[in-house]
């Protein structure tokens, strides 16, 4: 056998389409798992309640401890058991979410411990509190310190994204396990697959830098 | 829905020979993947150019690609060279790959927290490169990449589930046939996660201890900076 690179050039367009469905999914896991750990984050600073903390940390501890290939499966095949079937898209987002999230919450961690505490003891003598201290004040430094591990995390995600294949969502690599299976092509097919998921990721992660910078400027 | 207490019993046997194969699976590929590791970031270190270009680009393709297309390009592409081995082997070379990729970036971070002093002091008292590396450099960088390398080993464990999809018998598999048989998803995939959970965490707690001991005989406060950014660059999943 030999590498036969039209395969390539007639599977492009559906690659490609599988790549835009990738993009989305991990954008939106990405962003709700944001809000989920941003909750989480205002949640154990502003009520520092000891249970909840232990729960948060059992969370996490056991999203970093299990493969996500797992947690999938989890989810996927346990939540019809109680009844709920959401099919494999919805699934797959929440299963990339709750992964996520537990990785954010100790980003944000890290992030909040580069706030000083001189911050929220004048906004609190300046009157600011509940929602205005942490959007107006907290939150933007916040971000702002974990703008790199965001990006990596961001790219974790997009990296994520191709195990829901195996619950059949389709996106890029189902994509293309889809065309090898019909024209028995795995070595070109996967090639071309590889090397799109590798320019993804290297450009999002090429990006912190710029954003960083971007960001500092608005700030100043 | 009530548990079926039964399935934790009748199929730990086949659910434990699964988690042996896991083990075996990761150890090989850390035998592996961290003398190829350090092959690669010595290698990008290295002034003659074609070294130092084919250890990037191999350090950030593996690193910037998910690991299940790495899996599969292994399982496809070696065969369509000639190369017809197991699963099992692919496996562990896909894993031994995709954790070298890893463990370079961490060895350099390492090599670079090293004053560069100690290189320069090395050479000046007329050793080669390899032996200042070797003798000097190295030793000072083993405490700083210890953790970094055992979040590393973590991830690795982790990743080893994707060989599912490649047929690899290990623990993932055995979950996915079980449940297969059984029809009770929530008491497999509860015993396979808390099995990766134990095993991961007992290592993390091992692993502690023993940094702790090596921080003990050392002063390395000037260390604690580096590793601080690994810990935050290196992120585990």
């Amino acid at each position: 056998m030999k590498f036969d690179i039209s395969y390539i050039i007639d599977a492009l367009p559906r690659l490609f389409e599988g790549a835009l469905i990738t993009l989305q999914v991990a954008i939106l896991g990405f962003c709700l798992s944001l809000i989920l750990a941003t909750f989480l984050t205002i949640v154990r600073t502003s009520f520092n309640s000891r249970i909840f903390s232990s729960l948060l940390a059992f969370y996490i501890s056991f999203i970093r401890g299990t493969p996500l290939l797992v947690q999938i499966f989890l989810i996927y095949y346990v939540l019809p058991v109680f009844g709920l079937n959401l099919g494999p898209f919805s699934s797959g987002i929440i299963a990339i979410t709750l992964n996520s999230a537990a990785f954010v919450t100790e980003i944000l961690r890290g992030g909040l411990a580069s706030v000083p505490n001189g911050q929220f003891e004048a906004a609190k003598s300046l009157g600011v509190s509940g929602v205005a201290l942490w959007r107006k004040i907290i939150l933007p430094q916040t971000f702002i310190a974990s703008i790199p591990p965001l990006v990596n995390e961001f790219t974790m995600v997009l990296k994520a994204t191709a195990l829901l294949s195996v619950i059949t969502v389709v996106e890029l690599m189902r994509v293309s396990q889809q065309i090898y299976s019909a024209n028995y092509h795995p070595v070109e097919v996967l090639s071309a697959t590889f090397v799109i998921y590798f320019l993804m990721c290297f450009v999002v992660s090429r990006s912190s830098a710029i954003l960083e910078n971007k960001l500092k400027i608005k700030r100043a | 829905m009530n548990l079926e207490y039964t399935i934790f019993f009748d199929y730990a046997p086949t659910i434990l020979l699964g988690f042996w194969l896991t083990l075996k699976i990761v150890v090989c590929a850390i035998s592996l993947g961290i003398p190829l590791g350090l092959f690669l970031a010595l290698g990008r270190r290295s002034n003659f150019l074609i070294l130092s270009f084919l250890s990037t680009s191999f350090i950030e393709v593996f690193r910037n690609t998910p690991f299940i297309i790495q899996v599969f390009l292994f399982y496809y592409v070696l065969p369509f060279y000639g190369v017809r081995i197991s699963a099992e082997y692919v496996g562990i070379i896909a894993l031994a790959a995709f954790g070298s990729a890893y463990f370079a970036e961490i060895i350099r971070a390492g090599i670079d927290a090293v004053p560069k002093g100690q290189l320069e002091s090395a050479r000046a008292i007329g050793m080669t490169d390899w032996q200042s590396m070797k003798n000097i450099i190295l030793p000072q960088t083993l405490s700083i990449v210890l953790p970094p390398l055992t979040n590393q080993t973590l991830t690795l464990i982790k990743e080893s589930a994707i060989l599912s999809t490649i047929t690899v018998h290990e623990l993932t598999m055995t979950g996915l046939m079980v449940q297969g048989e059984t029809f009770r998803p929530f008491e497999v995939f509860i015993m396979v996660a808390l099995l990766y959970w134990a095993l991961n965490e007992t290592i993390a707690t091992i692993m502690r201890r023993f940094e702790k001991n090596i921080n003990k005989n050392r002063n390395t406060s000037s260390a604690n900076n580096s590793i601080a950014t690994l810990k935050q660059s290196e992120n585990t999943r």
